[in-house]
């Protein structure tokens, strides 16, 4: 598989979930887990270009695939616009959901179309926050579509 | 599958399958991914039906011209699009929540579900394949592998209702093609309810008339979130809703 840009290949445990991989055997810290059961999106990351919750993968499931987590999408000093966006609007406070959102954000900021605050709103509600109250969040999104 | 009889479980997009063994709640000795058989993720429509392979992708289904008018409207309110990235329609289908949308489009379209195993293919009508709460009428050592539905464009309605928008599943739900009636979320399986299809049959009533109608033959169960008395109430008036609908998009109730 790919991951962030550099090939990986190994062997995993068969039972290894796709999060715990990222988290344990890359030390890939910055995909959150939550939940573990799909609902907090916390996990998010991009599987070829999608959003995907990476606690309802296994690792064996990513075999051949391109991931890019939180690591992979730009890094201090050189934040991608849509982490700009999210700084410039207080967008994150304790940042745990952040990851995720940054995630589902990129797949629907990647289909080119422009939404609504509303739609935003509709599109964003699989990734739970529990500090913002989601408004700088849209508004960041928001922003960032052209 | 065959070798390893009910020791077995698929894997198709995980989505319910992955938290069940996280949770323990499953605990079967193999699992066999499905995600490599390409046979199983064909999509055709001929002779006026179409024809869904098990696993096909909810996203991918969600924007396919091809579909029936009712797949189109009700897929988008399966979980979240992260979800229908992965999820599939087989999987739904063979997972067989009761408050899933499947289930229910697939009962409203009277769907024919095709499963396979090494002893060969079988045609089981949507009613008998549904059992109850993750219970289907498909044998340990078969694959469901195909579901096939009339296209039809006109003539349907979709509603339902959750705590929070999209997303959540379904605390009562109701999906109607042209006189055939179904309600979902509210029991241990979608139902069919025949009498409110006989009432439209003889002439039908005004929407109030048909809620009532069905309201008495709802069989609804307590859940978590909800009383069986809730659900009977909501999804009756969700009836009458879908069934307006259903007549404004030129259906033939
Ligand atoms: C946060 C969240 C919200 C959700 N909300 C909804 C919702 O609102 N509505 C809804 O309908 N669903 C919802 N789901 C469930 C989701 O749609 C699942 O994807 C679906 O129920 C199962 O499909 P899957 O492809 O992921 O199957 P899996 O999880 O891989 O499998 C589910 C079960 O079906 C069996 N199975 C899979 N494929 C086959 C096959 N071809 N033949 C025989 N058996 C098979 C598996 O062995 C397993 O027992 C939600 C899930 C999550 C995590
Ligand atoms: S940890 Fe994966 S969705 Fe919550
Ligand atoms: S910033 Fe704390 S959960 Fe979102």
């Amino acid at each position: 598989m790919t991951v962030n840009g550099s090939r990986w290949s190994g062997d995993v445990p068969a039972r290894q979930t796709l999060c715990d991989f990222l988290r344990d055997e890359l030390e890939l810290t910055g995909t959150h887990v939550g939940c573990e059961q799909g609902a907090c999106g916390a996990c998010t990351i991009l599987g070829d270009g999608e959003a995907v919750r990476s606690c309802l993968m296994l690792a064996v499931q990513a075999d051949g695939m391109e991931l890019t987590t939180i690591e992979g999408m730009g890094e201090p000093g050189n934040l991608s616009t849509l982490q700009a966006a999210f700084l410039r609007h207080r967008a994150f406070q304790c940042g745990f959901c952040t990851p995720g959102f940054l995630a589902s954000a990129a797949e629907i900021l990647g289909s080119g179309r422009r939404y609504s605050r509303r739609e935003l709103r509709d599109m964003l509600s699989g990734n739970v926050c529990r500090c913002t109250g989601y408004e700088p969040i849209v508004e960041a999104v928001f922003e960032c579509q052209r | 599958m065959a070798e390893h009889g009910d020791q077995a479980m698929p894997l198709a997009g995980g989505q319910s399958l992955i938290p069940l063994l996280a949770m323990r709640l499953v605990r079967p000795g193999h699992i066999v991914d499905l995600s490599r058989v390409g046979e199983l993720q064909q999509v055709s429509v001929a002779e006026g039906r179409v024809s869904i392979g098990a696993m096909a992708r909810q996203r991918d289904i969600e924007h396919d011209p091809r579909m029936p008018g009712l797949v189109r409207v009700a897929v988008p309110h399966i979980g979240h699009f992260q979800i229908r990235n992965r999820g599939t329609v087989g999987g739904s289908l063979s997972h067989m929540d009761p408050a899933a949308e499947w289930p229910a489009i697939a009962l409203a379209l009277d769907a024919v579900m095709v499963a396979a195993s090494v002893r060969g293919r079988r045609d089981i009508t949507a009613d008998a394949f549904m059992i109850g709460p993750q219970m289907t009428s498909l044998e340990p050592e078969e694959l469901l592998v195909e579901v096939v539905l009339p296209m039809r464009t006109e003539g349907f309605g979709f509603a339902e209702v959750t705590r929070r928008g999209l997303g959540d599943f379904a605390l009562a739900g109701a999906a109607c093609q042209d006189k055939a009636v179904v309600v979902f979320g509210v029991g241990l399986r979608p139902q069919r309810l025949r009498v409110v299809e006989d009432f439209l049959n003889r002439g039908g009533g005004t929407r109030a008339e048909i809620s009532a109608v069905a309201a008495s033959e709802i069989q609804a169960t307590d859940a978590i979130h909800t009383s069986s008395h809730y659900r009977r109430v909501v999804a009756a008036a969700l009836v009458g809703a879908v069934i307006e609908e259903s007549q404004a998009r030129g259906g033939v109730a």
